[in-house]
C-alpha cells in the first residue's frame, strides 16, 4: 500500500483529501442541523413511533 | 538515490515513501476512532435507525 505515495504526491493528496473531508462533514453538519430531529441548536424532536419506543432518554426540554 | 527519485511519479524514495505512510495510516486510525466514538454518542443521544 505504501506505494501509492510514489504515484500521488502526499501534498496533493492530504490537501484533496483534507478538502473532501472538511465539504463532507460540512454538508452532514448542515443537513442534520436542518431537520427537526437532529438539531442540536434548539430543535424539538416529533414524536415519533420510533423515537417513543427505542429511546430510553427522556425527551429534551421543549421551549 | 536521483535515480531512485527519478522513478517514481511522485518525486519520493521509497523510503520516504514507508515513512509518510506510517504517519498517514497512524493518522487515519486516530480520525476512524474519533469518528466510532462520536457516532456512538450521536447513537446514544438519538438513534437513526
Amino acid at each position: 500500500m505504501w506505494r501509492v505515495w510514489l504515484l500521488f504526491d502526499p501534498r496533493r493528496a492530504l490537501i484533496a483529501l483534507f478538502t473532501f473531508l472538511f465539504v463532507l462533514a460540512l454538508l452532514i453538519h448542515f443537513i442534520l442541523l436542518s431537520t427537526d430531529k437532529f438539531n442540536w441548536l434548539g430543535g424539538h424532536a416529533p414524536p415519533s413511533a420510533a423515537s417513543q419506543h427505542m429511546s430510553t432518554l427522556p425527551e429534551p426540554a421543549k421551549p | 538515490m536521483v535515480d531512485e527519485r527519478r522513478g517514481s511519479l511522485s518525486g519520493l524514495t521509497e523510503g520516504e515513501a514507508k515513512e509518510f505512510h506510517g504517519i498517514f495510516v497512524t493518522s487515519f486510525i486516530i480520525f476512524t476512532v474519533i469518528a466510532i466514538v462520536a457516532h456512538i454518542l450521536v447513537w446514544q443521544w438519538r438513534p437513526w435507525l
